[in-house]
C-alpha cells in the first residue's frame, strides 16, 4: 500500500529517525522466479543519503566479481532521491547503476535520467526498484501502488521507444508513466538506451542492452499515494532562489538559426523549451517542433541537448568561454538558464569580466555542413531505436566523415546501398538500422559499439590513422593532427577534453576532465563537467600539474556528481559556486534531516569508496589500468598543439591519489580510508582478496615507461612533423 | 468567460509554453495538504509525454455550478462562496460520494479523489482558487513560465489566451 498520509511516513515504525522525503521501500523483482519482495529504505539512510549512494552500497553487498552485463545473475537497480516529487526543483530525476557493457572493459557503472516516471514510482510507494534474474520470454513490469506483476511483452517487443509508450498508455491509461527499451536493447546492441518521455534516457553504459538480457522491455507504473517533505517554507524558498528564477514568460519561437552564440547556422524551425522532470524550476531542454521523422511521413517533436547541436552541422567544435568552467561569483550563471535561454544580464563591473567572458575559438573540423533536416533524421533514430546518440553522432558520424576524407571507406564495404556520408540520410538510416537489427557483418560489428567495432575492424588503421582536416583558430588556422577516432577511457568517446568533440579548453581544464574520466567507468562528463572558480585560474594556468587548487576543484566536482544523483538534483543547476549549502538545504527540505554540507560530503566520498572498492574487486581496477585507458587521449595535440608531459602527469596523479586516501602504485584505497568513511567492513573484504594496500616505506615514483600510442608514431611519419 | 466564474486559465504557447514541470499541481497539494501526490491536486497538467505540448486543466468555475447541484451534503459538504459565486469544498463534512465528479461536465472530471488507506476516508478535492490566502491561487504564484493565470485578466490572442496586461504592453 502507498503512503496517504504524513503519518503513513513518520510514524513507519522502522523509520527510527522519523525522515520525510522517501516512501519507506525499495521493491526486489526477480524476473527469474516472478519474486516480489521489499527492502527497508530506512536502513541506508540517512547515513547514505539516497539515490545513487544507496545504489553503490548495495551493488557493493549484491554484484560480485565475474558477473557480466549480460549475466542472469547481473542486476540493474534503480533509485529515486528523497527530494523526487517533492516539488524541489530537479529532484525529479533519479539514477541507475550496473554492470554497464557499452564501456571497455565491461564495468560497473552508472546513469542519471529526467521525466515523469520517478516521481510516479514514489506515488507508487518505492523510492527504488532492484531489478534481477532474466525472464523468462519478453516481459514487462506493471507497477500500480502494491500491485506488481510482471507482464507478457510480445505485443510490445520490437517496437520502437515512443510506440512502446503509448501502447501501455493505451492499455493501462494516459497516467501511467513507462520506461522502455526499443529494439536497439532488445538485440543487446551494446550502446542501448533505455528512455522515458520524449528523450529521456539512460544513454549511457548500455543500460537498454542490459534490460534486453534480461528480456525485460518496459516498466510501466501508476501511483495514487504521496510524497511527503518536510519543510515546505524551506521547499518554497529553495523554488525561490535557485539559480534566481526570472519567471518570465517562455513562448514557442519561431527562428532561423540553430547552433550556440558564436556558431549558428541557418534553420528554420519552431522551438520552446521544457523541463526534463516534475518540480523544477527551470525550463533547460530546447524543444524542436514539427521536425521530420525518419520512420514515416509523420512529424514529431524532438528534445535537444548539447550533443544534438553538432548532429545538424559540425564545421567547426563548439566555442568554449573560460567562465564556462572558471566562473567568477558575480558572473556565475548556471547551465540551466543558459540553455533556457534565460540568463540574467552580465555583471560588467566585475574586475575579471573581461577574463572570465573570454571565448576559446573552436577548432575548425570540416565534418558535414548545416543540414537541420539530416540532423533531425539521425536524432530520431537515435530517439526511436533507443541507442545513445552521444556515440553515434560525436563519435560514429565524425568517424565516418574523417575516415571518409581520409579514404579509408575506399576499401570498407559498410554494408549499405548508398553512398556512406553523414549528411546522406538514407546512408544514416539503412547502416544504423542495419546495426541496431544486427544485420549482416558490419551491422552486428557496430551493434558491439564503436570501440569494438573499430578494433574488429583493425585498430591501427581505423582507430589511429591521422585526420588532417582539423584547425586550430587559436593559432590562427594550423592544421593540428587528430585520430579518425575520437575515442577516450573505456571505450568512450572524448567529451571536454582538450581534442575532439567539445575540445577546445585549455590544459587545466582537460587534465581535470582526464582525472575525472580516467577515476570512472564511463564518460563521466555529463554529470561531472569540471567546475573551478575564477579566483584559482591563473594558480592552476601556471603549473596545472600541481595545482591544488585544480585537484581541489577536481574532487569537489566528482563528489557533487555523487551528491546531486543521491539527493537528487541536476547537473545543470548543481553546485552552484556562489551557494555551497543548496544541496544540504535540499536534503534538510525534504527529509527534515539537518544534514551539513560537511556531511553531505563525507557521504560523497563513502559513495565514491564503494564504487572504486566495486571496480577493484569485480573489475581489477588500478592505477596502471586507468592510466593506460585515458593516455592516449592526452597524445593527440590539444588546440594549441599541446600533448600531456607523462612524468608530470604521473606526478598530477600521485596529487589525486594521495587528496582521495589511496596508493600510489596501485590505486588502492588505504585501509584508513575506508575506516574514515565508515566502510570498516569494506576494509576487512579488501584485506581478505589482497586487495588493500599496505603504505611503502618510501615514496613510489616508478612510472615507467608510457603506454604505446600507434597515432604519436603515426604523426611521427608526417613531413611536417614538429616533435 | 461567458458561464463561468474568474478561474484558471492556461495561455497560448505563442505567450507562455507550459514547461510540464507540474509545479502548479505539486504546489496545490502542497499549499493545501503538505504533500504531493496526483489524488490531492486541485490542477492536473495533461502531460504530452512524447509530444511535450501539455495542457493544464483546472476547474472552470461553471456559474452553473452543477457540482453543488449534485452533492447530497450540499451547503455543508460543497459550499458556494458569496463573494465569488464559485463552489468549494468544505472536506471535513465530504463524504467521499463523487457525486460531485460525475456531475462535472468536463472530461476529465476537474474534480479529483484524495484517497486514504480506507475508501470510507476519501475525500473529493477541488480548485477554489485559494481561497483565504490573500496570495491568490498558488500554481499561478509557482509557475515558471507564467503560463496560466486568472480569467478575468484574460484575453484573447494569438494562438489562444493572453494575459491582458501583455497584450495592452504590446499595444502601448
Amino acid at each position: 500500500m502507498p503512503n496517504y498520509t504524513i503519518s503513513d511516513i513518520v510514524d513507519n515504525p522502522s523509520n527510527q529517525q522519523r525522515l520525510c522525503g522517501f516512501e519507506g521501500k525499495i521493491a526486489r523483482i526477480d524476473l527469474t522466479t516472478g519474486e516480489i519482495s521489499m527492502v527497508d529504505t530506512y536502513k541506508y539512510v540517512p547515513k547514505y543519503v539516497g539515490g545513487r549512494m544507496i545504489i553503490n552500497r548495495i551493488a557493493y553487498d549484491e554484484l560480485p566479481a565475474g558477473v557480466g552485463p549480460f549475466d542472469e545473475a547481473n542486476k540493474f537497480i534503480y533509485m529515486t532521491g528523497p527530494t523526487t516529487g517533492t516539488g524541489i526543483p530537479a529532484g525529479g530525476r533519479s539514477a541507475a547503476c550496473s554492470i554497464g557493457c557499452s564501456n571497455s572493459p565491461e564495468q560497473y557503472t552508472w546513469g542519471n535520467i529526467g521525466g515523469w516516471f520517478a516521481t510516479e514510482l514514489k506515488y507508487a510507494g518505492y523510492d527504488g526498484l532492484i531489478i534481477e534474474g532474466k525472464a523468462p520470454k519478453p516481459s514487462f513490469i506493471k507497477i500500480e501502488d502494491d500491485e506488481i506483476t510482471i507482464e507478457d511483452a510480445s505485443e510490445l517487443w520490437g517496437e520502437r521507444v515512443h510506440r512502446s509508450q503509448s501502447l501501455l498508455e493505451e492499455r493501462y491509461g494516459h497516467d501511467f508513466k513507462s520506461m522502455v527499451i526499443g529494439p536497439a536493447g532488445e538485440n543487446l546492441v551494446r550502446l542501448a538506451s533505455i528512455t522515458t518521455g520524449n528523450d529521456c534516457v539512460f544513454a549511457k553504459g548500455g543500460f537498454g542492452a542490459v534490460w534486453g538480457s534480461k528480456n525485460l522491455k518496459a516498466i510501466t507504473v501508476r501511483g495514487s499515494g504521496i510524497v511527503a517533505p518536510a519543510d515546505i517554507s524551506k521547499l518554497e524558498h529553495l523554488r525561490a532562489t535557485m539559480n534566481e528564477p526570472s519567471m518570465r514568460p517562455s513562448p514557442i519561437l519561431h527562428l532561423d538559426a540553430i547552433g550556440v552564440p558564436g556558431i549558428e547556422f541557418e534553420a528554420h524551425y519552431d522551438r520552446g523549451n521544457v523541463s526534463c522532470s516534475p518540480g523544477c524550476n527551470q525550463h533547460c531542454n530546447a524543444l524542436l517542433i514539427d521536425g521530420v521523422s525518419a520512420f514515416g511521413p509523420e512529424r514529431q517533436n524532438h528534445i535537444e541537448k548539447c550533443v544534438s547541436i553538432c548532429a545538424f552541422d559540425y564545421r567547426s567544435d563548439l566555442p568554449s568561454p573560460i567562465g564556462q568552467f572558471w566562473p567568477t561569483l558575480r558572473n556565475y550563471c548556471a547551465p540551466c538558464k543558459l540553455l533556457g535561454r534565460d540568463f540574467p544580464a552580465p555583471d560588467f563591473d566585475d574586475p575579471d569580466f573581461e577574463g572570465q567572458a573570454r571565448v576559446i575559438k573552436p577548432d575548425i573540423y570540416g565534418f558535414w555542413a548545416t543540414d537541420y533536416e539530416g540532423g533531425t533524421i539521425v536524432n530520431d533514430l537515435c530517439n526511436e531505436y533507443g541507442i545513445d546518440k552521444w556515440e553515434i553522432i560525436v563519435w560514429f558520424c565524425t568517424w565516418l566523415s574523417a575516415c571518409k576524407k581520409v579514404g579509408l571507406l575506399d576499401e570498407l564495404d559498410l554494408g549499405c546501398s548508398s553512398e556512406p556520408d553523414p549528411m546522406n540520410q538514407e546512408f544514416m538510416k539503412e547502416f544504423i538500422t542495419n546495426m541496431v537489427y544486427r544485420k549482416g557483418r558490419i551491422g552486428n560489428i557496430f551493434a558491439e559499439g564503436m570501440a569494438r567495432a573499430i578494433r574488429e575492424l583493425g585498430y591501427d588503421k581505423y582507430g589511429e590513422s591521422i585526420y588532417r582536416g582539423r584547425f586550430s583558430q587559436e593559432l590562427d588556422g594550423k592544421r593540428l593532427d587528430i585520430p579518425v577516432s575520437f575515442e577516450a577511457a573505456w571505450g568512450q568517446s572524448v567529451h571536454w577534453q582538450g581534442r575532439g568533440y567539445e575540445g577546445s579548453v585549455e590544459k587545466p581544464t582537460w587534465l581535470a576532465s582526464c582525472i575525472i574520466n580516467m577515476t570512472n567507468s564511463r564518460d563521466a562528463q555529463t554529470v561531472e563537467h569540471f567546475h573551478g572558480i575564477y579566483d584559482d585560474y591563473a594558480a592552476a594556468l601556471a603549473d596545472p600539474y600541481h595545482s591544488p587548487e585544480l585537484l581541489g576543484h577536481i574532487i569537489h566536482t566528482q563528489n557533487y556528481a555523487e551528491i546531486k544523483d543521491s539527493v537528487m538534483s541536476c547537473e545543470w543547476q548543481s553546485p552552484d559556486p556562489r551557494w555551497p549549502e543548496m544541496e544540504s538545504l535540499m536534503y534538510q527540505a525534504a527529509t527534515g534531516y539537518d544534514i551539513t554540507p560537511e556531511e553531505l560530503d563525507e557521504a560523497a566520498f563513502r559513495s565514491k569508496l564503494l564504487f572504486r572498492a566495486i571496480l577493484i574487486r569485480n573489475h581489477g581496477r588500478c592505477r596502471r589500468q586507468e592510466i593506460e585507458s585515458i593516455w592516449r587521449c592526452m597524445c593527440i595535440p590539444d588546440s594549441w598543439g599541446e600533448v600531456a608531459d607523462w612524468r608530470l602527469f604521473n606526478e598530477m596523479v600521485d596529487l589525486y591519489y594521495e587528496r582521495r586516501g589511496w596508493d600510489l602504485e596501485t590505486g588502492w584505497p588505504y585501509r584508513e580510508t575506508y575506516e574514515r568513511y565508515g566502510l570498516e567492513d569494506v576494509a576487512d573484504d579488501m584485506e581478505r582478496l589482497g586487495l588493500l594496500p599496505e603504505r611503502p616505506a618510501e615514496r613510489w615514483s616508478d612510472y615507467g615507461e608510457p603506454p604505446f600510442v600507434q597515432f604519436v608514431e603515426n604523426r611521427k611519419l608526417e613531413p611536417d612533423y614538429e616533435g | 468567460m461567458e458561464g463561468y466564474a474568474n478561474h484558471i486559465v492556461q495561455y497560448s504557447p505563442e505567450y507562455s509554453l507550459c514547461a510540464g514541470c507540474e509545479a502548479c499541481s505539486m504546489i496545490c497539494g502542497l499549499k493545501h495538504e503538505g504533500f504531493t501526490s496526483p489524488g490531492n491536486a486541485r490542477i492536473k497538467v495533461n502531460l504530452g509525454t512524447r509530444s511535450m505540448i501539455h495542457e493544464v486543466l483546472a476547474c472552470q468555475q461553471c456559474l452553473d455550478h452543477p457540482c453543488y447541484e449534485a452533492c447530497p451534503k450540499k451547503d455543508e459538504a460543497m459550499r458556494l462562496d458569496p463573494e465569488t459565486g464559485i463552489a468549494y469544498i468544505d472536506e471535513e463534512n465530504c463524504i467521499g460520494c463523487g457525486l460531485c465528479i460525475r456531475a462535472c461536465r468536463f472530461d476529465p472530471p476537474r474534480i479529483s479523489m484524495r484517497r486514504n488507506r480506507e475508501r470510507k476516508l476519501w475525500r473529493a478535492v477541488k480548485c477554489d482558487l485559494c481561497r483565504g490566502n490573500p496570495e491568490g491561487p498558488q500554481c499561478i504564484r509557482a509557475c515558471q513560465v507564467v503560463c496560466i493565470g486568472l480569467s478575468d485578466d484574460a484575453v484573447e490572442g494569438e494562438g489562444g489566451l493572453w494575459p491582458a496586461s501583455a497584450v495592452d504592453g504590446a499595444q502601448g
